[in-house]
Parts: structure tokens; C-alpha cells; sequence
């Protein structure tokens, strides 16, 4: 209890909610750029919060997540490109009502549906992860390997990429993981002789490359794209007929985001493709989808926003990201030297809840800045691209530079970004790589300990019944897919194809 | 149309192939890592997680090659391979500036990829990179790399 009022006292500091604001406008212009979405602004903006306290620097990071989710809306609805891909499916709604003139309605629709998705989240975080963080005090290295290795089998079912190249990128994260010296032994690994690999490869210049630098490789190829705004006069809070026809759609999609937000790797992309699709199912006039049914903007952006708490919860209790932004996080609360964890929410109480709280206090206010600010954000969906990613070039290769003042990252993030671009190119998700390099060290580290606690009899892991349920659920996560399209029925099958 | 077919075909096969490659090599490389007494090595020896997760990297590119061949999900523009040539460039140029390579890749892609407009070209080139410079400089006081412009300032 002391956590969370000491949280929320946390939060009555002027400068932290001026910072807050300053991100969060900052995220809505991120979400609102296309080929900018909330993972890329965390990474970008991830260095300059090394100079302040954990507080407000992971604040401001998970304000830029929340912000960023919604303004992706804004693009889809007035542009037809989502800013972020969590967005897509509200263009398919989104814009044809804009283009019959109800692009205020539209954009209405997605804010309120989006703060209450983003709030219902947030609420479902405070309530479940200080309650998962406690259920993992009782894990021990098994359970923790057993649980982590579970977190990278989720890799296989992500929005893009296929399964299995999901899991080659992710166990290559893993491998890159290793370089350095190893924590257990101090053996040096795939160092080269290099001192600046003693340490191993930076989270922070890889995500910068992997998810900034190669978008700017892949934005190389779209420059003939031609962008057109549809005008925007003011947007509209949704009528009580609105409000009747989507609530339960709002809540269902709130429920089924936090739940995808939940389980590790699956983010906001995944939770809006369900969130709509389960919108359609149940709606009375499913024919309208498609065509600018508001209900589809409802269901996309309430599941959205909610998987961003969702997300949270493994990354703060479990130290296990929920989605690839929740990713960036993670790095930013490791560069700070916090651990998630069952230990976050008893000795860091107050740093926990203070993020819970300024989570809370995001979504409220991009509903202000969505309502009143929506003209004036439309206006930069338009910035040319040739403009726009220089500067997030510079931003990159100094972000890179700051956090170790050392050329070497800006190298290492030059190289994650040819990578990630090369990896795009054929078909791989850069954000298994990313994941992979974040959780290796720490399965690692967890094997080991298991092997020194059961006597380096390997196969008593499946005797521990916790270990053996997270072992059955990375079966389920890896070949579940497998084993279902094989058992359905030949008819069932067919229809697909 | 036949040729460039074949090509395609070779930079898919590639693709997997190199990934085998990149874990043969680690996987030879691990052989060389230290290897642990017994009471030191904590659980594991040093090389035991590496040569697992290279092992299992090439039974899953097999595997790929041979249930889900790499296909060509994003196609490369006119400007990409001139945007990473330009990459090259800066690195080039960072041994002799960092603030300078970053005005000149800026203002130079911004170029090449289209911008013609003055004004544009000179707020990407360089009131961008100055912004940048002084708010790492004074507001978090994170200091450039010492070169030949930057020096100018550092003294």
C-alpha cells in the first residue's frame, strides 16, 4: 500500500509531469510519422534518458509507448498508412469513413476507445503483476530457465515472419547475446582480443539499428510514395448512438489486448488484428466492415492501447518483454541498473508504481492532446521523407555514441542496421533478434544455476511440475500451430486455402 | 528476366547459407573457449550454451531450406544501395569529424533522395546537427568525439 501512494507522490513532481507531457507529445508526433512507430522512438530516445533518474526516465519511455500506439491511428485515418503497425487494421475503417467526410468522427472514436483500452490496462498492470511477481518468488533457476525459454518460444507466433524463421532470428539474438565475458566463468567468448567486446554487444546500439537505421534502409525503397491528406476540421467526441454500438466491442477488445499483451513477444500488432477480427464476429452488421464501420476502429484501437499495460506485466514482474517496445524498456531499466522481478514490487515499490501511475496519467492525456491536438498532429503526416530521416539519422548515430561515448557503438549500430534491413529484405522480424539479446544472458545464467542445483542431472527439469508446465507451453507455442493445421479437418483446411 | 530469376534464386539459397556458415564458424570458434575445472564451472563449461544455440540455429535453417525457403519480403529501391554506399562514406568521414560526417550524410541523402529545396537542405544539413550538438553538449553534457570542427568548439 505505502508502494503504491509513495507512487503516486512520485508523480506530484512539477518537473516529472512536465517531462511526461514533453514525451508524450513527443510520442504522438512519433506514432503520427509513418515508418516512426513507438519501438523506434524508445530506442531513439532511450540515450537521453541515461543523464535522469529511474523514474522519469523509464516514465518517459513508457509514456512514448502509450502516446505512440494511438498516434499511429491518426496517419491510418487520414493518410491510409498506419504510423504504426499496431494501426493497420484501423486504416480499413478508418479511412473509408474519412474519405465520406467522417474523419473527426473517426479520429474520435479512436482516442476515447484508445484511453479507455490504455487505462483498463493499466488498471489490469497494477492489479497482476505485483500478483505474478509474487507467485515467481517461489521460482527457482529451473523454473526461471524453464520460463525464459518459454518467453523465446512466443517468438515463433509474432505478428511478421514466419515461425520458424521468428526462432532463428531469436536464437541468433541469443548467440549475440553471448559475445563478452561470460558472467559465470569469466571466460572470454568471441571477444576477438577486442576490449570494447569484454563487455559484450550493447543492447541499446542494436536496437537503434535494428529498428531505426534499417527503417531508414527501408524507407530508401518507398521514396515514390505518394502521401494525400484528407482534411481534417475538428475531431469529434462519439455520440451516445456511437457509444451504444460499441461499448461491449471496446471492452471485449480491452480484454482480449491485455490478454495478448500478457504473454511474452506479442505485442500491440497482434492484439489489433484479434481485436478487430473478434469485432467483426460479433457485430450485427459485419457486411459494414471494410467500408467504415466505426465499430472496427473501436475494436483495433481499444486493443492496441490495452496491450500496452499487458505488455508491461511480464516486463516488470517477470523481467520477460511483452512486446518488442517492452523490449526497449526492459534495456532501459537494465542500463539504469534496475532488476525485474519479484523484487521490484518489495524493495523498488514505489519506482514500480510510480510507472503505473504515469502509464495511467499518458493515457489520459493523449486523450486531451487527441481531442484538441489531432488538427495540428495531422499537419506532420505529411513531413516529406527525405527530410525526415536524416534527422533520424543523426538521432540514431548519436543516440549510439551517448550511452558508452564510444565509436564502436555507433559502428555496432551502423551494422545491427544493414542487418535488420537484410533481414526484412528475406523475410525475417528484426524483433526476435532483439528479444534473443536481451533474454540469452539471462537463460544462460539460468542454466547454469539449474545444472549446479540438480547436480547437473539435466533431464530432473521435467520432474519439477512448474518447470515441466512452462516446458509444455513452449511445445504448445512451437509446434502447436503445427500439430493444429494437421489435425483439422480436410474440409476446414481447404476453405483456408 | 532469366537471368535476373537466377540471380534471385542464388541470393535466396545464399541467404540460408550464409546463416550456416556464420554458425559453423562460432560453433569452431567455441571449440577453442577455455574449458573449466570441475569445481569452477558452475553448471556449465563456457562453450556447452554456444555450440547448443549454434546447433540449433543450423537444424532450424535445414529445416527452413527445406519447409520455408526465404523469400524476398522487401524489394530493395534504386536508392537503397546508394543510401548504404553513402553509410560507407560516413564512417569514412567520422575519422575525420563526427559532427562533420553527420552534416554532410545528412544534407547528402536528403539530396539524393529528392530534396531540392534550399532551405530544407540547410535544416537538415545544418541546423539539425548543431541543435543536436549543443543539446548533448549542454544539456547532457555528453561530448562529441574531438575532430576537426569539433575542436573548433572544445578548444
Amino acid at each position: 500500500m505505502d508502494g503504491i501512494l509513495n507512487g503516486l507522490l512520485a508523480l506530484g513532481d512539477p518537473q516529472l509531469l512536465i517531462l511526461l507531457l514533453m514525451a508524450t507529445l513527443g510520442g504522438v508526433v512519433i506514432g503520427a510519422l509513418p515508418g516512426l512507430n513507438a519501438t523506434t522512438g524508445a530506442a531513439l530516445l532511450l540515450p537521453f534518458t541515461l543523464t535522469m533518474e529511474p523514474i522519469p526516465a523509464i516514465a518517459v519511455l513508457t509514456a512514448i509507448y502509450c502516446s505512440a500506439t494511438f498516434a499511429g491511428a491518426i496517419t491510418a485515418i487520414l493518410i491510409n498508412t498506419p504510423g504504426t503497425s499496431a494501426s493497420a487494421t484501423t486504416c480499413l475503417d478508418g479511412y473509408p469513413m474519412a474519405m465520406r467526410g467522417e474523419a473527426g468522427r473517426a479520429l474520435g472514436m479512436a482516442v476515447v476507445s484508445s484511453t479507455i483500452g490504455g487505462v483498463l490496462s493499466v488498471l489490469c498492470l497494477m492489479l497482476a503483476a505485483p500478483l505474478l511477481a509474487r507467485a515467481a518468488y517461489h521460482f527457482s533457476p529451473p523454473e526461471y530457465f524453464a520460463l525464459t525459454l518459454f518467453g523465446l518460444s512466443m517468438l515463433a507466433t509474432i505478428g511478421d515472419g514466419s515461425p520458424v524463421r521468428n526462432i532463428i532470428a531469436g536464437a541468433l539474438g541469443v548467440l549475440l547475446a553471448l559475445v563478452g565475458v561470460d558472467n559465470l566463468t569469466t571466460v572470454e567468448r568471441f571477444t576477438f582480443g577486442s576490449h570494447e567486446l569484454y563487455d559484450g554487444i550493447g543492447f541499446v546500439p542494436v536496437m537503434i539499428g535494428l529498428f531505426g537505421i534499417s527503417e531508414l534502409l527501408v524507407q530508401s525503397s518507398a521514396l515514390d510514395q505518394i502521401r494525400e491528406r484528407i482534411k481534417l476540421n475538428a475531431v469529434k467526441l462519439p455520440s451516445r448512438e456511437d457509444y451504444k454500438k460499441v461499448w461491449k466491442t471496446i471492452l471485449r477488445s480491452s480484454g482480449i489486448g491485455v490478454f495478448i499483451g500478457i504473454l511474452p513477444a506479442e505485442g500491440a500488432t497482434v492484439a489489433s488484428m484479434i481485436g478487430y477480427n473478434e469485432a467483426r464476429r460479433w457485430s450485427k452488421t459485419p457486411e459494414q466492415f471494410g467500408k467504415g464501420a466505426i465499430e472496427g476502429i473501436a475494436g483495433s484501437e481499444a486493443a492496441n492501447n490495452a496491450a500496452t499495460g499487458g505488455a508491461m506485466v511480464p516486463t516488470l514482474a517477470l523481467g520477460i518483454p511483452g512486446s518488442a517496445t517492452a523490449a526497449v524498456i526492459l534495456a532501459g531499466l537494465m542500463v539504469h541498473g534496475l532488476r525485474p522481478g519479484p523484487a521490484m514490487f518489495t524493495e523498488q515499490a514505489e519506482f514500480a508504481y510510480a510507472i503505473f501511475w504515469s502509464m495511467l496519467f499518458v493515457n489520459l492525456l493523449f486523450l486531451a492532446i487527441g481531442l484538441y491536438g489531432a488538427r495540428l498532429f495531422a499537419r506532420i503526416t505529411l513531413v516529406p521523407t527525405q527530410i525526415l530521416w536524416p534527422c533520424v539519422f543523426i538521432f540514431s548515430v548519436v543516440g549510439a555514441y551517448a550511452l558508452e561515448q564510444s565509436m564502436f557503438d555507433v559502428w555496432v549500430a551502423l551494422i545491427s542496421g544493414v542487418l535488420g534491413y537484410l533481414m526484412r529484405r528475406y523475410g525475417f522480424s528484426v524483433v526476435p533478434l532483439a528479444i534473443g539479446l536481451i533474454l540469452g544472458g539471462m537463460l544462460e545464467q539460468r542454466l547454469g544455476q539449474s545444472m549446479v542445483m540438480l547436480d547437473e542431472k539435466w533431464w530432473l527439469l521435467v520432474t519439477r511440475p512448474l518447470t515441466l508446465f512452462f516446458f509444455v507451453l513452449t511445445a504448445l507455442a512451437l509446434f502447436g500451430p503445427t500439430v493444429w493445421r494437421i489435425m483439422r479437418p480436410e474440409s476446414a483446411r481447404q476453405s483456408d486455402q | 528476366m532469366t537471368t535476373q530469376t537466377s540471380r534471385q534464386r542464388w541470393e535466396l539459397l545464399l541467404v540460408p547459407l550464409v546463416i550456416i556458415a556464420f554458425c559453423a564458424a562460432a560453433y569452431w570458434l567455441t571449440l577453442s573457449f577455455d574449458r573449466m575445472p570441475p569445481i569452477l564451472k558452475r553448471g556449465i563449461q563456457p562453450a556447452d550454451f554456444p555450440q547448443l544455440v549454434c546447433a540449433t540455429i543450423i537444424i532450424l535453417t535445414l529445416f527452413m531450406m527445406w519447409r520455408d525457403p526465404v523469400r524476398i519480403a522487401e524489394q530493395s529501391g534504386s536508392k537503397t544501395v546508394g543510401t548504404m554506399v553513402l553509410m560507407v562514406v560516413f564512417a569514412g568521414l567520422t575519422t575525420i569529424d563526427l559532427f562533420l560526417a553527420l552534416a554532410v550524410f545528412a544534407a547528402v541523402l536528403a539530396f539524393y533522395w529528392g530534396e531540392r529545396r534550399v532551405g530544407f537542405l540547410v535544416l537538415v544539413g545544418l541546423i539539425v546537427p548543431v541543435l543536436v550538438f549543443f543539446l548533448f553538449d549542454r544539456v547532457f553534457e555528453i561530448r562529441f568525439p574531438r575532430g576537426l570542427l569539433t575542436n573548433l568548439w572544445y578548444g
